[in-house]
């Protein structure tokens, strides 16, 4: 009896100890996450009760000290720049690991790992883009050309290494205890990964849905509703900038033919609507103190743990503080104490598709001209959590990777197009661009830093102490002629080429303009007199024409000045369009008592997207049903196309109301832009009656309910939702629902530098701590935190300090 | 008054043990402490349990007052529990069980080899 009652109880016991050990299905183990001691009740301790006095990092020159300010932002003071970037690389990680894995995870096409088959196809379309492979030619480039840059990447990764070694159970990110993993070591390799995955989010190409849309519309129709420059172009670089250079611009070769069928494939994903940026500078004859000033604001997925991470870097050489990518080196938006910079997505098309012809089946070789060429084989080994390990073949040609070929994404048994992209060139080297940038000390070494850079093409705004302003279109970009990689083109051809590459000197850029600042917001960068071919399908037509306008009209400008515009709410597609659409609306609907009271709130509308504002909701749905019962038919030819953008979609609708393109075929009589107008306007009768059932208030930001999401965003309680926030699509202050400022900066260049940032989120990755959203109610209303240089003395306003050695 | 030993004793391993080691090489730690301490079947389960369950209660309470953290509320949203509280309740809960096998196994394992004591001296 003894025997039998301590031998079931040992096997409940263990069994137990055991079972509370397992993870079931997608409940993580429960023992180790509810141990208080190891558990994620650990992770509810903010960093400052957490302040140690002195950490072990090996492999240091000299010991590094980092001081924290009351915003937990880490100023680093080394001796050194490899102590320097080691410590970057620790001290992020302490503070940033579980997102910056996470990330290059995803870049990596390694999703599946974690959360199994849901996440396989993205995997394979993100490894069949090319982007680890891109990776890999980097890190073969620095080993051969740029040994210094990547010893100080391989002192980042140590760093990050040495933290995760010294990870213990209490300390590790709460999403690993949730998804029950564990990190793995860090490597030179994820930070070059980390840039490609940029270009990823922020390059785009509509070769596909250009492509249908020739056929569809036929070339001249294509070019009447998609122009390549609008007609009021106000473009980055100012107009009256004169290209004083021998263009290169290649000529058009005769009668080449392009693949013609109509294609059904699924368009690949696309950076989002509302991914863009403002940046600009204003010289000193323009501002108050006489002092340069420089803004930037990138607008990107409104993401928490934040993208951006702010630091202060400083050896006795140089000192820089601003925004830093987790998981690259040094800042990437940022000033010191000579120079400030910042970027805004410079889109233009980069990313081109050809038509790949195989010999047979094996797809072994390729057409090209008269020979065939050999292709290569990647084999694409993907582990998908709980199910055996997926193996995908892409091939490779010397213009990519086949993206689309009979096993993936494709209905077509014959189609196999290869994607020809600059991230797929090893030649480049943004890493080194950012050190260089970093340390900088005036316009000569902001332009030699941009030498290397590739991609994602950027407009790098710039300013300096000395009083100058400068603006510079930075990337890589084909040589191609007029409208070439506009549309699919045939791999077999050798004329479709890429002609080379735009020369560095010829890269479009200006320095002290007359007009007495620089600006860029996603728009076209130069006007129809840059002798080069320049083509993008999402160009921003309005809040270039507001910024350039209210810059234009400035004087005496400040630093308030210039946080009030990052913050500025006018709408000024609104502004240029209601006036049309209740022109046309010509009192339609107007016995309906909820019509007339929609029609008061637009007509005493000023076109400021302010949180309360009621008419900013009611025209943002007018116009959107509007424009989508205007192009419906386009849409609906059963091929992926893409939409005229709203700037010509309102063009047309003011000046040609009677355009044939408002004919509905499908409907009797004929249709004009009126037609739509109303149509429009009974759709906004229904999402209002139904909103107002619902939700009650329809303010804007009631409505638009900005949202900042965790990474995983079915970790709801970790996102932050419906914060009260004005702004929108194509308005300066970009925050819409889910995209928006992700970083704001202002620096004034006086004798000291002056400057201020803010970001979505919180210097901590740790959703249990105060540091980690604390950021947020600031941001939202539009106000900044002090982000001055400090000195290793500075006393005020200091968190806590740690000695690394 | 071996019960209240156990409990007590039992309750300052797992707080200073488990703070350097995981919560199976405390139940290890319990159930040894059972065996020495030999308190009845009863007195070791629930003695084991009440001293894992309330260190594992307390270290909740302690480290919820101190940081004032909306983690515990934020994890009883995403695991489907409501609130932190019912978090709490589960971690002490679980304790309990944890440790009150472990008791009891302790007290087992020490009936088990101990032989009736026979040749002692019982007054």
């Amino acid at each position: 009896m003894k025997y039998l009652s301590f031998i079931s109880t040992l096997i409940i016991t263990c069994a137990l100890g055991v079972l509370v050990a397992l993870p079931f299905g997608q409940i993580p183990p429960i023992a180790p996450l509810l141990d208080p001691n190891h558990g994620f009740w650990q992770n509810s301790f903010s960093e400052d009760q957490l302040a140690e006095e002195s950490l072990d990092l090996e492999n240091l020159n000299a010991s590094v000290e980092v001081v924290y300010d009351e915003q937990l932002i880490p100023h680093i003071y080394a001796e050194n720049e490899l102590d320097l970037y080691r410590a970057q690389g620790y001290i992020t990680a302490k503070h940033r690991l579980w997102q910056m894995e996470f990330q290059t995870r995803a870049a990596a096409g390694r999703l599946a790992e974690l959360v199994g088959p849901m996440a396989l196809e993205l995997d394979r379309m993100t490894r069949r883009k090319g982007l680890a492979y891109g990776a890999e030619l980097g890190i073969a480039y620095l080993q051969k050309e740029d040994p210094a840059t990547l010893a100080l990447v391989e002192a980042y990764s140590d760093g990050v290494n040495q933290y995760i070694n010294q990870l213990t159970d209490a300390r590790l990110p709460v999403e690993y205890k949730i998804l029950n993993y564990k990190p793995e070591a860090w490597s030179a390799y994820k930070s070059l990964l980390l840039l490609k995955y940029m270009s990823d989010m922020l390059v785009g190409d509509r070769d596909l849905e250009y492509s249908n849309l020739k056929k569809i519309l036929g070339k001249a129709n294509l070019d009447r509703l998609y122009p390549d420059f609008p007609s009021d172009n106000d473009p980055v670089i100012e107009k009256e900038r004169v290209w004083d250079f021998q263009s290169l611009y290649p000529a058009k070769p005769d009668s080449l033919t392009y693949p013609e069928e109509t294609l059904q494939l699924e368009a690949l994903a696309q950076p989002t609507e509302g991914t863009g940026s403002n940046n600009w500078a204003v010289s000193g004859k323009k501002t108050k103190n006489g002092h340069p000033i420089l803004a930037n604001d990138p607008h990107l997925s409104l993401n928490l743990p934040s993208l951006w991470y702010s630091m202060q870097l400083s050896t006795p050489q140089h000192t820089v503080k601003g925004a830093t990518l987790p998981g690259a080196l040094g800042v990437i938006s940022g000033f010191n104490e000579y120079i400030a910079w910042g970027v805004t997505n410079a889109t233009k098309d980069t990313r081109d598709w050809y038509k790949i012809t195989f010999q047979d089946a094996s797809r072994k070789a390729y057409k090209y001209g008269e020979e065939w060429k050999n292709s290569e084989f990647r084999i694409e080994e993907i582990k998908v959590k709980g199910e055996e390990v997926f193996l995908d073949t892409v091939v490779y040609t010397h213009y990519g990777p086949v993206v689309y070929d009979k096993s993936f994404k494709s209905d077509r048994q014959d189609v196999n197009f290869a994607l020809r992209w600059i991230v797929h060139q090893g030649t480049s080297n943004e890493q080194k661009t950012f050190l260089q940038m970093n340390k900088a000390t005036n316009h000569a070494g902001y332009t030699e830093a941009l030498k290397d850079y590739a991609a994602p093409a950027q407009n790098f705004v710039f300013a300096s102490k000395t009083g100058d302003i400068a603006m510079r279109i930075q990337g890589k970009f084909p040589l191609k002629w007029k409208e070439q990689g506009k549309f699919f083109m045939d791999g077999a051809d050798p004329r479709m080429e890429w002609q080379g590459y735009i020369p560095f000197e010829h890269n479009a850029n200006t320095l002290n303009p007359e007009r007495g600042f620089v600006s860029s917001a996603n728009q076209h960068p130069v006007d129809s007199t840059y002798p080069y071919y320049t083509f993008d399908h999402s160009f921003e037509h309005y809040r270039n024409r507001r910024l350039n306008s209210k810059l234009t009209a400035m004087d005496q400008i400040t630093v308030e000045d210039m946080k009030a515009l990052q913050y500025d709410s006018y709408n000024l597609q609104a502004a240029e369009s209601l006036p049309v659409l209740l022109n046309l609306l010509a009192g339609y609907g107007a016995s309906s008592k909820e019509a007339q009271k929609y029609i008061a709130d637009l007509k005493g509308w000023d076109y400021f997207a302010d949180p309360a504002k009621k008419g900013q909701t009611l025209y943002s749905i007018w116009f959107a049903e509007t424009a989508e019962s205007v192009w419906r038919e386009l849409m609906d030819q059963g091929a992926p196309v893409v939409r005229p953008n709203n700037y010509q979609t309102i063009a047309l609708m003011r000046d040609t109301p009677e355009d044939a393109v408002f004919d509905v075929h499908m409907a009797a009589g004929i249709q004009t832009a009126q037609y739509h107008v109303q149509v429009g306007f009974d759709s906004l009768l229904v999402a209002m009656k139904k909103w107002e059932a619902e939700e009650g208030d329809y303010g804007w930001a009631d409505y638009k309910k900005t949202t900042i999401q965790h990474l995983v965003p079915t970790f709801k309680a970790f996102s932050v939702q419906d914060v009260y926030t004005g702004g929108g699509v194509g308005i300066l202050n970009a925050t819409g629902s889910r995209h928006g400022a992700s970083w704001r900066m202002v620096v004034e260049l006086g004798p000291t530098m002056k400057a201020f940032g803010i970001y979505p989120g919180g210097q901590s990755g740790n959703p249990g701590s105060r540091f980690y959203d604390n950021f947020i109610p600031i941001w939202a209303k539009g106000d900044y935190v002090d982000f001055g240089l400090k000195k290793k003395e500075d006393q005020k306003g200091v968190l806590f300090k740690t000695i690394l050695n | 008054m071996k019960f209240l030993l156990f409990t007590l004793l039992s309750t300052l391993v797992v707080v200073f043990l488990n703070s350097v080691a995981p919560y199976w090489v405390v139940m290890i730690a319990v159930t040894v402490l059972a065996a020495l301490i030999r308190p009845s079947n009863w007195g070791g389960f629930l003695g084991g349990g009440l001293g894992m369950g309330v260190a594992w209660l307390g270290q909740t309470l302690y480290i919820s007052a101190v940081t004032s953290s909306t983690l515990p509320d934020k994890m009883g949203a995403i695991m489907g529990l409501g609130s932190g509280l019912s978090l709490m309740v589960l971690t002490a809960v679980l304790g309990f069980i944890l440790g009150g096998c472990s008791g009891l196994l302790g007290v087992l394992f020490r009936n088990l080899v101990q032989k009736k004591p026979t040749d002692v001296y019982l007054g």
